[in-house]
């Protein structure tokens, strides 16, 4: 066990960048995921740190142990690395049952029968698949299979655990459950792990820190509570908890800075020192602190704007509404519990959901997320 | 869960190697099959191109290099006669070959035939079988003093046909090669979307304008390859040329490199090479046309290839006339040429007008098993076709595994240079391997050897076997290699205990075909024998130069059966189908 280095990688394929110096440390038994749309690089990453991928430049490193090093081109084969790869398509060896693929790693190294087969039975049952040992993998439910697949890397204590979008083959329910359970398991066993993912919840659920990965760069590396409170940038304000954006010019600064908007309206934002006043700014608003407002009274104790929208559209989402409701030519998203009748409302946006970035950092790829 | 110190588990030893190896076991598996292949692929090439320019045979001393040897080919008198007979013969074979063909395959594929799959069978088997065998069979039925011949002439005067002419060649090796054009025909209307007939009868074309306007059109794509194919097979075929050619005085290039090769006392080196290079420069030329026409075949590639299967034409009333033409084809021309074959190999004298059962006699079979050399002839081919089988199907996994499974640098080049063999005529390599042992002398042991053989069949035979693994390797994701990688496999076990393991019923038709192909072949074996390491092909051609039409027909029996044997047993034992 021990952390892992990932210093300055970049891979090119061609004339593309699909990396592009990406840095980023896991710490000895952390679970750190990598998390971004498809395309942002994350994969690659990954392959890069298994050695099924020859990274053009950087290094990457566990303990002492040097992976790859562009500098003196070492690269050490994905054999010779320990590493344990969990692959999205679980990657089971058909002709083999399930006990022979879990048994396949130990074969390699060695160990006699015995102590293999104590090590098989160890580990199917941490899995709970013993009763399922010496069935083929294509008798298995994705569930299944996927239990499968992390046993036969657990089994041979790899210095550092991958999981290259593990839940992503199955349906919704049982995502849910199997990422509770990789959330005790996680809590179980203490692995240095990595976790590619391009969905949120995720992320947030099962990370002690989350590297967020945007066109082959990273965005933001921090905490789950980290990247969603202080998003680092509108990319992460957007892509983690969808985000509304406005443009604008920052008109004051300070415990509560003042942003005027298109229209001429002026809205209240959370405190910024850094952005000078008068620079053009982009706000981000987070839906799920919006609410619907009596006009211009009943507005809460607290520091924010009310501000005037039309209701675009009404949809049922089963048990909520969700309404998009336009407001200086941007679409606020609120669910709420109770359908909008009127087509005008009133929409409280606390200053401490708006977080104010200025413009020339980095773009969202759309205003808009789903 | 469980982990203490004690329990920590031994690093493999390749971890403890500190510096990135760039020799490992893996890559040195991987370069050797890479040198091997390109030796394998150049060593008869090279030598012919050698010998063509040199002044004299390539064991001389002082050899000048010289334009000499094609100079004098291309103005030899009989040069364009025998290029204008092979052209004409290979065109003729191929639209005969192309037009059955079709026709089978429609008949088959998209009707209502009675007995269809019987006939499939029936159809398919010349394929399985020489094409020297095919022709003797032909000679005995239908030759000048052939068995249905002379019948004929008796009732009617005179036959109507002579298969000494470039036409009576022309049909027996467009039959004999009329399989091949079914087969592709056959794949094409099993994956054709049968919707794309249903929709040109909905809007109101009759059976046979769907046929033509749309079955047929979308059958163009692999008439065409296999005309391409069945061309290149016709130019670089030896056998049939050399049985009802070389007595009409007819020649052709496969038959002018045999006569001038080996049976002449003093063979012109020279001439042959510069032939072979002229036959190689042809073939080569086809087979580039072939990948082209591949390539553009998008435009016929029919959308949902999915296994429904396709709703059959009704014949209607020509089921029967169908039926009829089949028969007669199946009767004529595949079971009545085996047959007699098999009858004449069963008596000492075959004639219309002389009861057969009154002749009866085990001599020509006692004649072969009684002469060490012709039971050597038969113990060789069967060694050859079992063990050089084996070796080539591992030899050809091993290209496909480092080509399309291993990060070796050019690894992608590798499948070009295994395709290579496919433009090399079997006589012509012959010849180069000839020359290579001739050129290096610590290899001149190789020459009374049935190992030379297996190697020039493994080089001829690398892209059939190519074809029958690729595509299987292709279906296994490479998440499979990846996950043994980085569980601790290098690549060598993880091709050992993964890869092959799941391609095993590709390497299991693989083997089927390497040893149809290498039991049926003689064209390579006719320049490489040597006393010693006779085949069934070059001691049947040794009978046939004899004129002892017995013993061809028994030992020609004798390759039936084991072929007979061989493709019924794997069925039984393996499931593997050799073809569709």
């Amino acid at each position: 066990m021990a952390e892992l280095v990932v210093s300055r990688l970049t891979k090119e394929f061609g004339a593309v960048r699909a990396i592009d110096g990406v840095s980023f440390t896991v710490a000895d038994g952390e679970f750190v995921s990598l998390l971004g749309p498809s395309g942002c690089g994350k994969s690659t990453t990954l392959a890069a740190i298994a050695g099924l991928d020859m990274p053009t430049a950087g290094l990457i490193r566990a303990g002492q142990n040097i992976f790859f090093d562009g500098e003196s081109s070492r690269f050490v084969e994905p054999e010779a690395r320990n590493c344990g790869l969990v692959f999205q398509s679980y990657a089971l060896w058909p002709h083999m049952t399930v006990a022979q693929n879990v048994d396949f790693p130990l074969k390699l190294r060695k160990l006699e029968r015995k102590e293999r087969k104590r090590r098989v039975d160890e580990v199917l049952a941490l899995v709970e698949m013993t009763h399922l040992a010496d069935r083929y993998p294509h008798q298995l439910s994705g569930g299944q299979q996927q239990r499968v697949a992390l046993a036969r890397t657990l089994v041979y204590r790899p210095a550092v655990l991958l999981l290259d979008e593990p839940l992503s083959n199955l349906d919704a329910k049982l995502r849910d459950r199997a990422r509770s359970w990789l959330l005790q398991l996680k809590e179980q066993l203490r692995l240095t792990t990595i976790y590619v993912t391009h969905d949120q919840v995720e992320a947030m659920s099962l990370s002690d820190r989350i590297v967020l990965m945007d066109g082959g760069r990273v965005m933001q590396i921090g905490t789950p509570k980290e990247i969603y409170e202080a998003p680092a940038n509108p990319f992460v304000a957007d892509f983690i908890g969808t985000s509304s954006f406005f443009d604008g010019e920052l008109t004051s600064a300070g415990a509560t800075g003042r942003v005027r908007i298109a229209g001429d309206s002026e809205i209240a934002v959370a405190g910024t020192t850094r952005i000078p006043v008068g620079a053009p700014v982009t706000v981000a608003i987070r839906p799920d602190r919006l609410s619907i407002i009596a006009s211009g009274a009943g507005a809460p104790d607290e520091a924010g704007t009310a501000l005037h929208g039309r209701v675009v559209s009404r949809s049922y989402l089963g048990g909520r509404y969700q309404h998009e409701i336009s407001i200086a030519q941007t679409l606020l998203r609120i669910d709420g519990p109770y359908v909008l009748e009127q087509s005008e409302v009133h929409v409280w946006v606390p200053a401490s959901s708006c977080l104010v970035f200025e413009r020339g950092a980095s773009r969202p790829r759309s205003a808009v997320r789903h | 869960m469980m982990r203490t110190e004690a329990d920590a588990l031994p690093t493999l030893a390749r971890e403890s190697t500190g510096v990135s190896r760039y020799i490992t076991r893996s890559t040195a598996i991987q370069s050797a099959v890479v040198a091997a292949t390109v030796i394998l692929v150049f060593a008869p090439i090279l030598p012919i191109f050698y010998q063509a320019l040199i002044d004299r045979p390539l064991y001389d001393d002082g050899q000048q290099f010289t334009l000499a040897n094609l100079t004098d080919l291309l103005q030899s008198p009989n040069f364009w006669s025998v290029a204008q007979n092979t052209l004409v013969f290979a065109a003729a074979t191929t639209i005969i070959a192309q037009v059955l063909g079709t026709t089978f395959a429609i008949l088959i594929g998209r009707t209502d035939l009675p007995f269809k799959s019987f006939f499939a069978e029936l159809l398919i088997w010349p394929l399985y079988i020489s094409s020297l065998v095919l022709g003797f069979g032909w000679f005995m039925v239908y030759g000048p003093s052939g068995f249905v011949t002379l019948w004929v002439q008796s009732q009617f005067g005179e036959a109507p046909w002579t298969l000494y002419s470039i036409t009576g060649m022309s049909i027996v090796a467009g039959i004999s090669q009329m399989p091949l054009a079914m087969l592709y025909g056959l794949g094409s209307t099993a994956l054709s979307n049968p919707q794309l007939e249903d929709a040109a009868r909905s809007c109101g074309a009759g059976p046979w304008r769907t046929l033509r306007s749309v079955t047929l059109p979308l059958l163009m794509p692999s008439i065409l390859y296999s005309s391409l194919l069945n061309f290149t097979i016709a130019l670089e075929m030896l056998s049939i040329p050399l049985i009802f050619g070389e007595p009409a005085r007819i020649g052709f290039f496969t038959t002018l490199l045999y006569t001038q090769g080996i049976s002449t006392p003093k063979p012109n080196y020279g001439l042959v090479a510069a032939g072979a290079l002229i036959l190689l420069a042809i073939v080569m030329l086809l087979v580039f046309l072939q990948n082209r026409l591949l390539r553009n075949s998008q435009r016929y590639v029919t959308v949902g290839g999915k296994a429904s299967r396709p709703k059959t034409l009704a014949l209607g009333r020509w089921r029967l006339w169908a039926l009829a033409f089949v028969s007669v084809y199946v009767v004529l021309f595949v079971i009545l040429p085996t047959a007699v074959l098999f009858l004449r190999a069963g008596v000492s004298f075959l004639s219309p007008f002389v009861p057969f059962w009154t002749l009866f006699t085990l001599s020509h079979f006692h004649d072969i098993i009684s002469f060490p050399a012709y039971v050597r002839s038969i113990v060789n081919t069967i060694i050859i076709s079992v063990v050089g089988g084996f070796g080539a199907t591992f030899f050809v996994a091993m290209i496909a595994l480092v080509a399309r499974r291993s990060k070796f640098p050019a690894a992608d080049k590798l499948e070009y240079v295994a395709m290579i063999p496919r433009s090399i005529p079997g006589l012509v390599v012959g010849i180069g391997f000839f020359y290579a042992l001739v050129l290096l002398p610590p290899l001149g042991w190789l020459r009374n050897t049935i190992f030379v053989l297996m190697v020039a069949y493994t080089m001829r035979y690398i892209p059939t076997g190519y074809g029958a693994i690729s595509p299987a390797l292709v279906q296994i994701s490479t998440d499979m290699d990846r996950s043994a990688r980085t569980t601790g496999a290098d690549w060598w076990t993880t091709v050992r205990l993964v890869i092959l393991p799941l391609i095993r019923p590709a390497l299991f038709s693989s083997f089927a075909l390497m040893f149809i192909h290498f039991f049926k072949e003689y064209s390579a074996a006719v320049f490489l024998f040597a006393p010693g390491s006779e085949v069934i092909g070059t001691t049947l051609l040794q009978f046939w130069v004899a004129g002892d039409m017995g013993r061809v027909a028994a030992l020609s029996t004798i390759q039936i059966a084991v072929t007979v044997a061989f493709i019924y047993g794997i069925r039984k034992l393996l499931g593997v189908k050799i073809y569709g």
